[in-house]
């Protein structure tokens, strides 16, 4: 080290203020201190709710979750559920099939309804607008009790109550409509169709090159769908050939239960600490320039310290604070490959009967909707209700971001559009409506997650989803705090999933500027 | 009158050539003010039409009006023997043949350089990807910038942006351009590059009518200087006659403001 260098650090050394007035270790106090308090804080709150159940002479568990409810769920997957479990997955399905059927749903009518808002007809224009101020000026509850209350002036439940016998079936008891379901064989054939994907990849990439090289028209994604639908077309009749997975999966699901505790135990402990010097060395290679490594502030040091601890936390989990939990992984993990296994199992043998998807008409047992198995799908009037209720009002809201999207894409973009000579079709979908989205696509995600949640409001008219399901279990067994807890991880659950959905699709929309 | 003297000076060879742009009579109002007073002139085939005029004088507003931007309320606008009316063919095919260029260039930022290009062809004309692609990229070629095709508009500086616009226009293969402004958005030291490849282009044939403040382009370029001013053409010339020894005394009160 030169004699200029040891001086500066030497004279940096001794301008060092004190701690307490160096920002970054303030910084990074403040922080470890937040965490510190948040972390107490919740031990504090478990401990405190684990006495007061306890004193109160609650029993807790999750045992309810394997004895029969002895519920009876109308228009669910399961009508007449074995387990408290499998009510509530029957009710997690109905909130699913709400949500995701519901922004499909509210998102095109939602696009329709905000397009036609802006436009110069002035006759669709106002309808839009009408439509638009009737949905979201009235309270969702109060439009699903309307909608239900209209699903009761419906003709009375009887087998001949059309509009197609046998087909589809609309009567104050709900709607029943035929069905497409997986049948024996269905992952062999997904797995067909995933080599079909990989394989179509291929072609699509060298179908691209070819054409960006000679300027001949390849139709490279035309291709990749033409590859996955030749493979989708040879697994329908061969799907039996991937029938040997069975034997792969369940000789993994045997020697994952092999995996004695210890030995999970000290591969976490490896790959908590390979990833804290992953990061760390990552982290300086960063640091590094041209001209050796930069200098390390301060704040990095803190960084990579923090990792460290990250890495010890981690270990001290896994061998002191929870040392089941390494079992458990292995537990879980093996189950998964059991349930891959029994997937792959059904139908392997059946290479003329079976084909991988199957379709059911409705049908009729003792005065109602058969259960479902061979039969169609059914929705009670409340979940008729439900759906067009949330469906109409968020449509209202999306209608609204979509214009305001649209609103906010420059003059100059339309003014271009039509000078180039695109069609008032073309500019919309190539020009216009890319850029609302970007525009839109935040705003969309609240309402997404507004949707998903306002689904528990099927409670008002009986409809079966988790949270009346849930509701009905808790009273039957006193089981409410964990009726609680899985209420509030399944909606996290939702709530994530669409959150890191859209989030991908604003990263991909965004515009390049740099 | 001005207007007689220089359409005299057209030469022979001018008036022998067809009509590109007719402007008849145009009439143009926003609510009480009358933007465009009766504009009357017309452009002919392979002829360059610089149009000047200080800001509000309707320049802008009559290029727009040529290719249905805005809407003429009175008079008649011909385009290569197509008169623009409420007819919507009329006013398509009209788009597919006049090309514009616009002062803050409104390329379309969400989709790659040879996206902007292709996607009138692929669109409107219905050329097979891989054509128009090719196309899009002897376009490039052609403004000098070969190297950006893969880029977003908001990756390139706003010469080059000018450019790819220029080669948006010019892949709809139009006969007539309309360039308003084009280098007002402009750094100076991006302005030439852009007026290069708008030179280039004059030489090669095509019929332009240019709305500019540049007064070197105008002298050096043009075939006839329009001057505007308050929605009507004060005067009509060549830029020698135009520049040397203007007639009415409102263009040589511009021309001293400006020169």
């Amino acid at each position: 080290m030169s004699d200029t260098a040891q001086e500066t650090l030497v004279t940096t050394a001794s301008q060092r203020p004190p701690f307490y007035r160096d920002a970054t270790v303030v910084k990074w106090i403040a922080q470890v201190a937040t965490l510190v308090v948040v972390l107490f804080a919740l031990i504090f709150l478990a401990l405190q709710a684990g006495d007061n159940v306890s004193a109160k002479g609650i029993k807790t568990g999750f045992d309810f979750l394997d004895v029969d409810p002895g519920i009876n769920l109308n228009g669910t997957i399961d009508n007449d559920p074995d387990t408290g479990g499998r009510a509530l997955w029957a009710g997690m399905v109905n909130t699913l099939r709400l949500s995701i059927g519901g922004i499909v749903a509210a998102t095109l009518l939602g696009i329709l309804v905000g397009v036609t808002r802006l436009s110069k007809n002035w006759m669709a224009s106002k309808v839009a607008s009408v439509f638009i101020e009737y949905m979201r000026n009235i309270p969702l509850l109060v439009h699903i009790i309307l909608f239900f209350a209209i699903m009761q002036t419906a003709p009375s439940f009887s087998d001949d109550v059309g509009p197609l016998n046998g087909w589809v079936h609309f009567s104050n008891k709900g709607v029943s409509v035929p069905r497409v379901f997986q049948a024996d064989g269905f992952y062999q054939w997904l797995t067909f169709l995933l080599i079909g994907a990989v394989v179509g990849n291929l072609v699509r990439r060298r179908q691209q090159r070819v054409q960006d090289e000679t300027g001949a028209t390849t139709y490279p994604l035309g291709s990749l769908v033409a590859v996955i639908a030749v493979f989708g077309v040879i697994g329908w009749f061969l799907h039996p050939l991937f029938g040997w997975l069975d034997g792969v999966f369940s000789t993994i699901a045997e020697a994952v239960d092999k995996i004695p505790q210890a030995a999970m135990q000290i591969a976490l402990t490896v790959l908590a600490v390979v990833l804290a010097v992953n990061w760390i060395r990552r982290f300086l290679n960063s640091r590094r320039t041209p001209a050796g490594l930069a200098k390390l502030t301060d704040d990095d040091w803190f960084r990579m310290i923090f990792a460290g601890v990250g890495a010890a936390i981690a270990a001290a989990v896994i061998w002191v604070v929870w040392p089941g939990g390494s079992s458990w992984l292995i537990n879980s993990t093996r189950d998964l490959f059991e349930v891959a296994s029994d997937k792959f199992g059904a139908g392997r043998d059946s290479w003329q009967n079976d084909r991988p998807l199957g379709a059911a008409r409705p049908d009729f047992a003792e005065g109602r909707f058969a259960n479902p198995g061979s039969a169609g799908l059914n929705f009670s009037a409340g979940f008729a209700a439900v759906f067009f209720g949330i469906v109409l009002y968020t449509a209202a809201f999306i209608a609204e971001i979509v214009r305001g999207g649209i609103l906010a894409v420059p003059k100059g973009q339309t003014e271009a559009a039509q000078a180039i000579g695109l069609r008032r079709a073309t500019m919309l979908r190539r020009v216009i409506l890319p850029q609302a989205f970007r525009v839109s696509l935040p705003p969309l995600g609240n309402q997404y997650l507004n949707l998903t949640k306002n689904t528990s409001l099927a409670i008002a008219v009986g409809a079966s989803e988790l949270v009346q399901v849930g509701q009905t279990i808790g009273n039957q067994t006193g089981k409410n705090l964990e009726v609680f807890a899985i209420w509030m991880l399944f909606y996290l659950a939702c709530s994530l999933t669409i959150s890191v959905v859209v989030n991908f699709f604003n990263v991909r929309l965004a515009i390049v500027e740099r | 009158m001005s207007i007689s003297d220089a359409t005299t000076a057209v030469s022979e060879e001018m008036a022998s050539r067809a009509d590109m742009i007719v402007s008849d009579g145009v009439d143009k109002w926003y609510g009480d003010f009358q933007a465009l007073k009766g504009v009357t002139a017309t452009i002919k085939e392979r002829e360059v039409v610089v149009v000047l005029g200080p800001s509000g004088s309707g320049k802008s507003t009559w290029i727009r009006c040529i290719n249905r931007l805005e809407q003429h309320q009175d008079g008649r606008i011909m385009v290569d023997g197509v008169e623009l009316t409420n007819d919507t063919r009329n006013i398509e095919k009209i788009r597919s043949e006049v090309g514009m260029v616009f002062q803050s260039f409104n390329l379309f930022p969400h989709i790659t350089v040879l996206d902007n290009i292709t996607l009138a062809p692929i669109w409107v004309r219905k050329k097979p990807r891989g054509e128009a692609e090719q196309l899009g990229r002897d376009l490039l070629e052609r403004v000098g910038i070969p190297e950006q095709a893969d880029k977003f508009p908001g990756q390139l500086s706003g010469g080059q942006q000018q450019r790819v616009a220029i080669a948006r226009a010019l892949a709809m293969e139009p006969r007539i351009m309309l360039f308003d402004e084009p280098t007002s958005a402009l750094d100076p030291e991006m302005i030439k590059e852009v007026l290069d490849v708008m030179k280039e282009l004059a030489r090669s044939g095509m019929t332009m009518m240019v709305v500019t403040h540049e007064m070197g382009f105008a002298r050096e370029v043009a075939d006839r200087i329009i001057f505007m001013e308050s929605g009507e053409i004060v005067e009509v010339g060549p830029p020698e006659h135009f520049f040397t020894n203007p007639t009415e005394d409102r263009t040589k009160l511009f021309l001293s403001q400006i020169l």
